[in-house]
Parts: C-alpha cells; sequence; structure tokens
C-alpha cells in the first residue's frame, strides 16, 4: 500500500504545512503533538477520517491497521491524562477524542464508510443524486397497505394466514435482493479501490470514477429502503 | 431530544391520511424518499378549476416525516396549484419547530407537493 497513499499523504503535509503550533506558535511538523513544546493539537475539522487516521481513501481497508491506529490516538487524547493540564489542552483533548470516537465508528463499518466516502466526494462528483427509483417507491407503498391490511386483520381468520403467507414470500424475495446488492456492492468497492489505486488522472478514469460513485450512491440508497421495509415485515409477521 | 407537541398532535392526529385513485381526473400523485432514512411518502392533490380542493398522503418514516406530510395536506386545501407551489420546506420547519436533524423530512414534504403538482400538470397537458 504505497502508491495510492500518495494524494492523501500530500494533502496531509499541505494542512500541517500550514498550521501553528497554538502553543508555541512554531510551525507544526509533528503528527497530532508539537514537536517543540509537546502540547496536544486540535484535529483539523476539515481533516478528512482515512486521513486522521493514516488510511488511503480506500474501500477495502485493513481493520487491524485502523484498531491499533484508534488505540493509539485514544491513549493520546485520553481525557484522563489531560486532568492536571491547562484549560486549553483539555478542551483538546475532549474535542480530539469526541471526533476520534466518531471517526472510528464510521470506518469500523464497511457501509458507513461507503457512505462517508461518498460524502467526501460529493463535491468533486457534480449530480451525484440520480433519480428516485419510482418503481420500487410502488412495492414499498403497495407492501405497506398489504402490512396495514394484515395487523388490522383478524389473525386466526383465513385472510389473515393467506396475507401472512403473501408477506413471507415478500420477505424472503426482498431478503434475497439484499443480498444481491450486498454482492453489487462488494464489486463496485473493489473496482473504486483498483481506480485509486492507478492513480490515473486521465478522463476516462474521471468518467468511471463518476460511474462507480453514482452506481454505489444508488444501491445505498435503495438499500436503505428495501432494509426499512424489511425491518417493517419481520416485526410484524414475526 | 423530544417532538414538539405539533409534531406529537399531528402524529396522533394525522389530517387527511389515505389515498385517491391515480386515474382519478385532476388527481396528481407525488411519490418521494428519502435516501437518508428510507422514508417514503405519497402526497395526492385533487383539482377543480385550478383550486386543490382535497388533498391526501400517506407516510411510512418517522413521525416527524407524518406530521410533514400530513401539515402539508392542510395547508394544501383551498390553494390554487400556483399557490401551492410557493410553499416551502422552511414553512414546515416553523410551524412544526422541527430541529436540525429532521429538516430533510420538511424537505421530503416540499419534494411530495412538487412531485404532486408536475404530475397534475402532465396529466392536464396530456389531455
Amino acid at each position: 500500500m504505497n502508491g495510492h497513499t500518495h494524494n492523501t499523504d500530500d494533502r496531509r503535509e499541505l494542512q500541517m504545512a500550514r498550521s501553528m503550533c497554538w502553543h508555541c506558535q512554531s510551525e507544526m511538523a509533528g503528527e497530532y503533538f508539537c514537536d517543540r513544546c509537546v502540547k496536544v493539537q486540535p484535529v483539523s475539522k476539515d481533516l478528512d477520517y482515512f486521513t486522521c487516521f493514516g488510511l488511503p481513501r480506500r474501500l477495502a481497508i485493513d481493520t487491524k491497521v485502523l484498531e491499533a491506529k484508534f488505540y493509539e490516538l485514544s491513549r493520546a487524547f485520553h481525557p484522563d491524562f489531560y486532568q492536571n493540564k491547562s484549560n486549553e489542552e483539555r478542551s483538546i483533548s475532549l474535542g480530539n477524542s469526541a471526533m476520534l470516537n466518531t471517526a472510528y465508528r464510521t470506518l469500523r463499518d464497511p457501509i458507513q464508510r461507503a457512505e462517508y466516502l461518498l460524502d467526501l466526494e460529493a463535491g468533486a462528483v457534480k449530480d451525484i443524486r440520480t433519480s428516485p427509483p419510482a418503481d420500487l417507491f410502488e412495492e414499498i407503498l403497495e407492501l405497506q397497505e398489504t402490512l396495514d391490511e394484515f395487523r388490522e386483520s383478524d389473525r386466526s381468520s383465513e385472510h389473515a394466514s393467506t396475507l401472512r403467507a403473501k408477506l413471507h414470500t415478500d420477505r424472503t424475495n426482498l431478503e434475497e435482493r439484499q443480498r444481491d446488492m450486498e454482492a453489487r456492492l462488494q464489486q463496485l468497492f473493489v473496482r473504486w479501490d483498483a481506480l485509486q489505486d492507478r492513480g490515473e488522472a486521465t478522463e476516462q478514469a474521471r468518467t468511471e470514477r463518476t460511474l462507480i460513485l453514482k452506481d454505489m450512491r444508488d444501491i445505498l440508497s435503495n438499500r436503505t429502503y428495501v432494509k426499512n421495509i424489511v425491518n417493517d415485515l419481520v416485526a410484524t409477521i414475526a | 431530544m423530544a417532538y414538539s407537541e405539533k409534531v406529537v398532535d399531528h402524529f396522533n392526529n394525522p389530517r387527511n391520511m389515505g389515498s385517491f385513485k391515480k386515474e382519478e381526473d385532476g388527481v396528481g400523485t407525488g411519490i418521494v424518499g428519502a435516501p437518508e432514512c428510507g422514508d417514503v411518502m405519497k402526497l395526492q392533490i385533487k383539482v377543480q378549476n385550478d383550486t386543490i380542493v382535497d388533498a391526501k398522503f400517506k407516510t411510512f418514516g418517522c413521525g416527524s416525516a407524518i406530521a410533514s406530510s400530513s401539515l402539508a395536506t392542510e395547508w394544501l386545501k383551498g390553494k390554487t396549484v400556483e399557490e401551492a407551489g410557493k410553499i416551502k420546506n422552511t414553512d414546515i420547519v416553523q410551524e412544526l419547530n422541527l430541529p436540525p436533524v429532521k429538516i430533510h423530512c420538511s424537505v421530503l414534504a416540499e419534494d411530495a407537493i412538487k412531485a404532486a403538482l408536475a404530475d397534475y400538470q402532465k396529466k392536464t397537458d396530456s389531455k
């Protein structure tokens, strides 16, 4: 994992070069602590979570590296170690810890990681929002109506058992589609990472990049709709 | 975080819940969704002589989304098509006192109104 970290490293260097230690005003060379006065530094709001953990902007990440870095930084920022320090340092320790926890939770989960990456890239890719899935909406509304009908029915009636059987089939089908969507997402993750690794700046690479992000956006939002209806199904017919 | 009184009221006593037949004359249907939370909202208007005489909604989502669409149908009734197009999500936010994390629910309601109006327009134009 060398070539593809290049961009992220450049960005980080730029960010660090511009900043000054809040305490001794010397130029910051260290990562989160001033090299000169050893004071803790606030994590910049512009720093994305990947950079924060020293990870490339990829969707397959080494969770061991992520975890190790999380523990390392958790110790470094932990408020317990700042109880006897100045107000500034205490508040930086709190802010950094909170940010670190959110960053870790986001990157740890593959879906949240992808959502976050999309947010980061959305600015770079115009029109990342695609048209709403009209067919899926229709399907969901219809299913919800059947669910309502079932909820209001006399559970011991024949009508209710017919409805229950139908809802069971719907549930199986939807869960099948969920698995299919996850598989397609996985494929997109692999394609995204391969593209990042190649690091090309050609027109073709840019087009592919946009396509991948759009497809990811589509599947991720459809996945949320399907997940909701499956949850409702499970809760009602369980 | 607690819901405002108005949200709770609309949630417990939703106004105008239900639906019209899509094919019916003068009916415009808007179905929209919020990809962030997976909420789906259907909002319909019934137009006679350029005035919205009735409106109905069906929303599957959180309390704020239900309240936003319930309020929207209340506001829509009696408005002309042109006036209806001017309803803004910020009006809904203000009326229901929605917190920042629930603003997308009001956006969803505005989108639903726009979609229903567009559908009505399309139906009228194609005649």
